[in-house]
């Protein structure tokens, strides 16, 4: 295997109670097309596996010294290997940084799909929009899908956080 | 994952669920079937079907077509088997009553209304099962309230399985002596897996995410939790795989319901004690109409657990089943229904409509379509009708019951028109009623708008 690897630490963030799923897709981001990530992790980050695995890479996670797990995220090509396009990722590789935060943790439903909707009606297509919920967005989704943005997200290891990147999409029905 | 889409004929279920509750409401005010017929009388039970399949199943399959997607994360398998699952509840529904007013009152056509019953009910609840069933397993490893679903899907086909049985014996299209035994002795069978296992066991499951969601309250599954799923589990596995084993070995089912019955009074005091915590420790102080009245009838569950184990204890258990079955469905199951129907309308109803407009336009929100004060009068005459109603059974007074009956009819027709005006939008102000790109719902049937 020639695949290189960028590392990634996020024990340090986990231990102090941090929330890494931002640093960890921004530094799968800016991986350079063939590069491969190694995460280290306090736990089995399971949840990551389906993110990543959508935009296309496989895993190989074996638990290391004192409890920690070093997982390999190895690039296995843009599709998935029934050979359709990962939906979430519809578009391309690497995003831009986000240009808005929300943090709709404390929000009852739905007023945070309201919120994210109404935020991505005033941004430029391509901007990047990233959102801190409580629960996955069930309802939301299909309506991001409708409106032509694309949609990354999936729950912090912890289970409580479900955190949410969109891209405004360049097909998006004309707003006035 | 790419999310849920609003289920196409969930309101449909509703709207029949919500006629089958009024019709056997005012059939009870007018003192047809028990307590002015005797409990086994088939005029009794037309009412207790007309209000288990006709209101209470209706109700539940409606509810899980939209809200199993939402348990598991993972879209629903058919949006189009809903329908004919429909056709085959509610006209199976129909052959019952037609079968049942027969052996009432042997007049008329010699039509099998109870094999075609059991045959269309039977194949209704097949294709709920299989719809449900293939998206439950499409979506594994599934959460906990997914697995009390699941365990309600099998009391259920339990129920359905018993209620066949039943109807093919009554009607006499079978004379095979296993399934005379089984029909003979199979009756708490039938009504344990239906009200216990279907109705309140799912009803349970789906109460720990909804209450969760609609009060802010965390998810996170507790340790105690598991326990009520196990508990009510192996409650249920008891009744229905020892009472068969009991049924062909020839016993009685005393032992087996006992068992059963120290199994599901576990189950429901820690359920108990996992609500009153969600009620502690949400975030949300002023809860909306629907959380307050999810209260009341999580009270008259514990209620009509209490007058159980008093009626027990008493030695009147026997006696007075009635008032117990009574409060658990009308106190308990169709408080809970009600309650949740009028949050479930007003959020599905503000999803379709104000959607694909929300950001791009000045919308609602969700409690702009309700007006709780209104609202909350009905359900309080509701629940006092049904504790007086109880009361009234227990001090054996069915003109008392009678009227109280008729109180409830009222109570329930004047929340049907609370929730007929949020279908229209009624309450809506004007100016925000129909911004551009938003289309008044239909009544019965949700336009599913496809990603």
């Amino acid at each position: 295997m020639t695949t290189s690897f960028v590392d990634v630490d996020v024990r340090s963030i986990l231990r102090a109670g941090g929330e890494p799923f931002e640093v960890i897709m921004s530094a799968v981001n800016a991986l350079a097309p063939g590069q491969g990530l190694r995460l280290f992790a306090t736990f089995e980050p399971t949840p990551l596996f389906h993110v990543l695995g959508a935009r296309g890479f496989s895993h190989v996670a074996k638990p290391i010294d004192g409890g920690d797990w070093e997982v390999l995220f190895q690039p296995s090509g843009a599709v998935r290997p029934d050979g359709a396009p990962a939906r979430p990722a519809s578009g391309d590789g690497a995003w831009p940084a986000p240009v808005r935060r929300l943090d709709l943790r404390d929000l009852d439903p739905p007023e945070p799909m309201v919120r994210i909707l109404a935020a991505l009606e005033a941004m430029a297509a391509g901007e990047v929009l990233a959102a801190l919920l409580c629960r996955e967005p069930v309802f939301l989704l299909p309506e991001l899908a409708k409106r032509g943005h694309a949609w990354r997200g999936g729950f912090e290891p912890d289970g409580k956080t479900y955190a949410l990147l969109v891209r405004v999409g360049d097909a998006r029905e004309a707003a006035a | 994952m790419i999310g849920v889409t609003i289920s196409r004929w969930t309101m449909s279920y509703f709207a029949a669920a919500l006629a089958s509750l009024v019709a056997a409401l005012v059939l009870m005010a007018s003192g047809y079937g028990f307590p002015s017929d005797p409990i086994r009388a088939p005029e009794t039970l037309v009412v207790v079907h007309l209000v288990a399949i006709g209101w209470l199943s209706l109700l539940m399959c409606g509810a899980l077509f939209q809200f199993v997607p939402v348990l598991v994360a993972y879209p629903i398998h058919s949006n189009a088997l809903p329908l004919p699952a429909l056709v085959c509840l509610a006209g199976g529904l129909a052959a019952l009553i037609l079968g049942f007013r027969q052996l009432a009152a042997p007049v008329g056509p010699e039509i099998p209304y109870l094999a075609l019953a059991a045959v269309s009910l039977v194949a209704g609840f097949a294709l709920v099962l299989w719809n449900l069933g293939r998206t439950l397993w499409a979506a594994r490893p599934l959460p906990l309230p997914a697995r009390f679903v699941v365990v309600g899907l099998a009391g259920i086909a339990a129920t359905a399985g018993f209620g066949a049985i039943f109807a093919l014996v009554l009607g006499g299209a079978t004379a095979n002596p296993h399934l005379v035994e089984a029909a003979a002795a199979g009756l708490p069978i039938h009504a344990v897996a239906g009200i216990g296992g279907w109705l309140t066991f799912t009803a349970m499951g789906v109460s720990y995410r909804l209450l969760a969601m609609f009060m802010l309250a965390p998810e996170h599954d507790r340790a105690g939790t598991g326990a009520v799923f196990y508990l009510g589990a192996a409650s249920l596995a008891v009744v229905v795989l020892g009472g068969v084993a009991a049924i062909c070995a020839g016993r009685t089912l005393t032992i087996v319901l006992s068992v059963a019955a120290v199994l599901g009074l576990a189950a429901l005091g820690l359920y108990g004690r996992d609500m009153i915590h969600l009620y502690r420790v949400r975030r949300r102080r002023a809860i909306e109409l629907n959380s307050r009245m999810a209260g009341v009838a999580l009270a008259n569950l514990a209620a009509a657990v209490a007058l159980t184990l008093a009626l027990l204890g008493a030695g009147a258990f026997d006696r007075h089943v009635g008032a117990v079955v009574f409060l658990a469905a009308f106190g308990w199951l169709s408080g809970l229904g009600l309650a949740k129907l009028y949050k479930i309308v007003a959020f599905l109803t503000w999803l379709e409509s104000y959607g694909p407009v929300l950001g791009k336009a000045a919308t609602p929100r969700v409690q702009d379509l309700v007006v709780e004060r209104r609202a909350a009068r009905w359900f309080l005459l509701y629940f006092v009708a049904v504790a007086g109603g109880t009361v009234a059974l227990l001090a054996d007074a069915p003109l008392a019951f009678r009227g109280l009956a008729g109180v409830m009819a009222t109570a329930t027709s004047g929340i049907v028109v609370e929730l007929l005006r949020i279908r229209r939008l009624a309450d809506v102000a004007v100016a925000l009623r129909l911004p551009d790109g938003v289309h008044r719902p239909l009544l019965l049937v949700s336009r599913a708008r496809q990603a």
